[in-house]
Parts: structure tokens; C-alpha cells; sequence
């Protein structure tokens, strides 16, 4: 029962951090550089690649729901929803499938998540705009998602190994109880 | 349920990259294979999913779209379109600046307003010189 308080706890701290992630990001303007609409790093997402491995994947799913559902709330923007949901959901999915595949490293497992997040914006962005035209910016997001999938697999890295000591560092393979 | 992942990259995640970039090479390909007609181009303006203007480029003379609460201002110049200006609070539409090929698009996601340019449709193009 104690490792279920501590999970819960966990989950709640991380979709914290998770909003907070988000919030935060709007103050590096990646737009700036590459102007794209929807251009972003991607922050939140380390949240989720840590929650999935460290967590399991009802943990990771649970967090994100949680974060676009409050992210969308605190902004008082409904069709933000739609675009984070696509987009985290489309994310979670790659990289719990890819997870299994184990000769990948977090590098890859975190720039396929970050592709997927492009792809499912992508689509929320053609089905609110009804139209196809968001497809155009398709294969440039998927480039800079190379990079911004990189940045957040190297921090998750950083952060497993940080928590190596911890039973949330590397589950698999300090898993003591 | 849980492993421990890996923490250096593999010679395997090479292989997603490389997914990746093929397929924003193949995405990045399609207006070419449909700009194939060598016509004019035709612009086309949706507000929220309706096609609110479609004319060809060289007749396009530019316009005021109002949408959402924000007003976008459109622009033709030697063959290209842009937003000149918007009252959107993100300015992307601003910032994606001119399109002048087939297939280019800017989007407008706060307002909902999409500027798309088509190659020339083919009931243009049907006489033959």
C-alpha cells in the first residue's frame, strides 16, 4: 500500500511539473527562430517519457490527461484541448510501443515521440481549420522535432541518471522494493 | 511492466531519425509531384473551414479577412502571397512569410484562416497550344 501513496504522490508531482513544463516553455519563443505555427520544445514531453519508464504506462497516460486537461482549463482555451490531447495522446502512444523495443535507446524512443506529437497537432490543426493546408508545415516540424526529441531525451537521460539512487531512477533494474 | 531504458544512443535510433527524415522527405515531396501542370496558380482563402475566396493568383489582388475577433490583412507582390499583418497574438501567419509555389499554405490557427495556393486546376488548363 506505502509504494501506491508514493506512486499517486509521484504522478500528482510530475503533472504538476508537467503544467508547469508547459507553462514555462512560452518563455523560450522557439518560434522565434523557426517561425512555424506550433513550433515549441516540447518540454512536457520528458515528463511523460520519464512517468512511462519509471512508471508504466496507465501512470504516464493518467499524467497526461491530467496536464492537457488543466493546461486547457488554466489557459480558458477549449480547442487548445483538442490540439495538446492529439498531440500528447499520438506522443504516448509511439514511444509505449517503441519502449518495447529494447535496442532503442531514450534518444530514439524520445525523438519518434516527439515526431508523433507533430503528427497529431498536425491533425487537430486540419480538423479545426478544416482543411488541408496545415500538412504543409509537416515535414519542417518533423525536422525540428529531431532536435527538440533529442533535447528532452538527453534531459530524461540526465534524469535517470540522477535518480539511479532512487526506486524511480532505474526501476528495471534496482527494483528492491 | 517497467524497464530501465537505455541511456546512450544506439546505432538503432539512427534508424528513427532516419524514419523521420524520410518521412518529411516524402511529405516535403508531394507539392512537387502535384505541381506537375505548369499553369497558373490559384489561391484559395478559408475562414473556418469555408472557402470564403478562390481566384486565380495573377487576378488575386489581396484582401481583409475577419475571423474570430482578429483581423488579417492579405497581400499579393510579384507572384507571392503573405499575411501582412494580423491581430493574432502569436503573429505565426506573420511570420511564415510569402508563399509563391504550389502546395505552400499559411495558417493562421488563432483566427482559423488557412491561405492555401493550388496548382492550376486542370478544367484551366484543358486547351491545348
Amino acid at each position: 500500500m506505502k509504494i501506491k501513496t508514493r506512486e499517486l504522490t509521484l504522478c500528482a508531482v510530475l503533472a504538476a511539473l508537467a503544467l508547469a513544463l508547459s507553462y514555462m516553455e512560452s518563455f523560450f519563443p522557439l518560434a522565434l527562430i523557426v517561425p512555424l505555427p506550433g513550433v515549441k520544445l516540447g518540454l512536457a514531453n520528458i515528463v511523460t517519457l520519464y512517468a512511462l519508464y519509471a512508471l508504466g504506462f496507465p501512470s504516464a497516460l493518467a499524467i497526461l490527461l491530467v496536464r492537457c486537461t488543466l493546461g486547457a482549463l488554466f489557459a480558458g482555451n477549449a480547442s487548445a484541448l483538442l490540439f495538446s490531447l492529439l498531440g500528447g495522446l499520438s506522443a504516448l502512444l509511439v514511444m509505449a510501443l517503441l519502449r518495447g523495443a529494447k535496442k532503442l535507446s531514450i534518444f530514439g524512443v524520445s525523438i519518434a515521440g516527439a515526431a508523433a506529437h507533430n503528427i497529431g497537432q498536425v491533425c487537430a490543426a486540419m480538423l479545426t481549420l478544416g482543411s488541408g493546408a496545415p500538412l504543409y508545415y509537416l515535414p519542417f516540424l518533423l525536422l525540428v522535432s529531431l532536435f527538440t526529441g533529442a533535447l528532452s531525451g538527453l534531459i530524461t537521460a540526465c534524469l535517470f541518471r540522477a535518480m539511479a539512487h532512487t526506486p524511480y531512477g532505474m526501476k528495471g533494474e534496482n527494483h528492491h522494493g | 511492466m517497467n524497464c530501465s531504458p537505455k541511456l546512450k544512443p544506439t546505432l538503432w535510433d539512427a534508424l528513427v531519425v532516419l524514419t523521420v527524415l524520410a518521412l518529411a522527405g516524402l511529405l516535403a515531396a508531394r507539392p512537387l509531384f502535384a505541381a506537375k501542370t505548369a499553369g497558373e496558380l490559384t489561391v484559395s482563402v478559408s475562414v473556418d473551414g469555408e472557402t470564403v475566396e478562390r481566384c486565380a493568383l495573377s487576378s488575386y489582388e489581396g484582401g481583409v479577412y475577419e475571423s474570430r475577433g482578429y483581423t488579417l490583412t492579405v497581400k499579393e507582390t510579384d507572384g507571392a502571397v503573405y499575411v501582412a499583418s494580423s491581430d493574432c497574438p502569436n503573429q505565426d501567419c506573420v511570420h511564415s512569410g510569402a508563399i509563391s509555389r504550389a502546395g505552400q499554405s499559411i495558417v493562421c490557427l488563432p483566427a482559423r484562416v488557412a491561405v492555401t495556393l493550388e496548382g492550376a486546376a486542370s478544367d484551366y488548363d484543358l486547351i491545348a497550344g
